[in-house]
């Protein structure tokens, strides 16, 4: 068979003293879903960051359809060209309308001219169901709807993997079950997600893996069938209890 | 979205501007003022004195001094109380000495305007460049950056004039030049001047940049990276976009210093609105109106480009950017 499509080996990061990510190893294939979960500070999100270079490791080697793009000579750029990121904070571009969001890395990464960018540009928003917000700002739109542009805007790029960091984690409660929804649908097209999120809803639903991180280190990795009904780790079960609490009914 | 405290700052200067534009006296003054610079010029520069003679006004002072007399008399004859119609007829005898001196103050405020204008332009040039260096240059870069804005903002501007203009072999060089000095093409002082304000503006307006760049949030530019824009292309296509948006305000406020700072080019010799006023003002010895005059002249300058800065920057404004879209 062939390499997966992402592969984490060995990745060591600290901040100065602080070890965030202390030999986190796994691997996923085209298709998979895995999500990402553990508690606050336990290195969930620079690990999102290191695959697509966001933040460097000191460490270790990260290989993307058989590439080690933590080579010193790899063009970012390049990499983050096939890999797409949604923020917690949505970070949409807040001098363009939710068509110029999505259209702004076709045009001056992807180097289309203006009306097939557009035309792109429509077709991934009513991907995500905001089609008719093509003009709108994004100080116009609610939350859910610039997490959604926001994905959107991931997507445009056509992107071999989406990270997602805590996409739903900013937004009030009865705006969670859009953006979800979007995530679940393209799950189900097949695209390869890498999520981290405590939306138990979509790791129960939609993950091919769990991923339970815990001071910098993977303490379990498996379907969520095994982490929700069987965890193997006393740290996980612990962990999964408090969250059910938490997250009831959401 | 900035910080609170810039928005109400921001908020603060949109309300004076506003008011501005609800004055419809200031907006009648700018426009008569305008309009008169207007026909000034092109009667003098471009129509060869077609309209009227060059130098010579277009308004006669005959019915201002009769105006002044009668109100004279009228003021003596009605004895201790006649001090108010006194006052005013002493506004007549300003309104008719003043007449004879306006074609040259117009020609003298072509040249503040052709300074300003250039010293800002020129100045922004450098000072985008700039500011990206201090905020987002290395060790090096942000040094060399803040080094320039320093030494431009520390030391005073006339005696930059004054180094620009009698130690350094730049007056020379500008003079050899093909077409200066002949027709419009202005004498070498000016373009020394020119070169001083750019140089001077640009650190200043470097400073209102840079804060702005400050206040757009660094997700901005992370999600720009992410797409796999360079650090060069977000900048350009995400950072500056709304930085300088959030810069408009302040500034508009040196624009308006430049306007006045201007001035200081009389100093090397440059025939701008002060200089000519200056010199008339040693002629004559009016200097009370012609000072006046020459102050209500950078009053109507400093009000159009206040007017000026509130319609670009309602122009671009952009739903929650800065104030101006809420």
């Amino acid at each position: 068979m062939s390499d997966p499509l992402l592969a984490l080996d060995d990745v060591y990061k600290s901040y100065g003293e602080e070890q965030v990510l202390s030999g986190v190893s796994f691997e996923m294939d085209a298709g998979d879903v895995d999500v990402v979960i553990g508690p606050s500070g336990s290195g969930k999100s620079t690990m999102l960051r290191c695959v697509n270079r966001l933040t460097e490791i000191d460490s270790g080697d990260i290989y993307l359809d058989g590439d080690c793009v933590t080579d010193a000579d790899t063009d970012v750029n390049e990499l983050r060209k096939q890999v797409g990121m949604v923020f917690q904070d949505f970070n949409l571009f807040a001098h363009l309308t939710a068509l110029g969001n999505v259209t702004l890395g076709l045009r001056k990464v992807r180097g289309m001219d203006k009306a097939t960018a557009r035309e792109r540009g429509y077709e991934h928003l009513e991907q995500v169901g905001l089609s008719d917000q093509a003009d709108s700002y994004p100080a116009e739109l609610s939350g859910g709807q610039k997490q959604r542009v926001g994905i959107a805007r991931a997507l445009a790029m056509d992107p071999k993997l989406l990270l997602f960091d805590e996409p739903t984690s900013a937004l009030d409660p009865e705006l969670v079950g859009e953006v979800v929804e979007v995530m679940r649908d393209l799950a189900a097209e097949g695209i390869t997600m890498l999520v981290v999120s405590h939306e138990m809803g979509f790791a129960r639903s939609a993950a091919s893996d769990i991923i339970f991180l815990d001071e910098g280190r993977i303490v379990e990795h498996g379907p969520p069938e095994q982490l929700f009904e069987n965890p193997q780790a006393a740290r996980t079960g612990e962990f999964l209890s408090r969250l059910e609490t938490t997250h009831e009914g959401e | 979205m900035g910080t609170p405290e810039s928005t109400t700052t921001e908020r603060t200067i949109r309300t004076r501007a506003a008011e501005l534009t609800d004055q419809p006296l200031t907006l009648l003054t700018v426009a008569v003022f305008w309009t008169w610079l207007v026909v000034r010029w092109t009667n003098d520069f471009l129509l060869d004195g077609a309209l009227i003679e060059r130098g010579t006004s277009f308004f006669p002072t005959a019915p201002f001094e009769a105006a002044a007399s009668a109100l004279g008399s009228l003021a003596a004859s009605l004895g201790p109380v006649g001090f108010p119609v006194g006052w005013v007829a002493g506004f007549f005898e300003f309104l008719a000495a003043s007449i004879p001196y306006l074609p040259e103050l117009a020609i003298g405020v072509w040249a503040t305007i052709l300074l300003t204008v250039l010293g800002i332009a020129l100045g922004f040039v450098i000072a985008v460049p700039l500011s990206v260096a201090r905020v987002y240059g290395g060790t090096i870069t942000r040094s060399l950056a803040l080094g320039y804005t320093e030494l431009f903002r520390g030391t005073p501007l006339l005696a930059q004039l004054f180094v620009l203009y009698f130690a350094t072999p730049l007056t020379t060089v500008i003079r050899e030049l093909p077409t200066v000095g002949t027709g419009f093409i202005p004498a070498q002082a000016f373009w020394v001047a020119v070169i001083a304000f750019t140089l001077n503006s640009a650190a200043y307006q470097s400073e209102y940049i840079r804060s702005a760049l400050n206040s757009v949030p660094e997700g901005q530019l992370t999600a720009a990276r992410a797409i796999g824009l360079s650090k060069v292309d977000g900048i350009r296509h995400v950072v500056l976009p709304q930085g300088l948006r959030y810069a408009i305000p302040g500034w508009s406020n040196e624009l308006v210093y430049l306007i006045k700072y201007s001035s200081l080019a009389s100093f090397i010799t440059v025939r701008e609105l002060f200089e000519r006023t200056d010199a008339i003002a040693s002629e004559t010895y009016r200097y009370t109106e012609l000072f006046v005059l020459a102050g209500l002249f950078y009053l109507a300058l400093v009000i159009s480009a206040s007017l000026l800065m509130e319609y670009v920057e309602e122009q671009v404004a952009i739903p929650g950017l800065g104030t101006t879209g809420r």
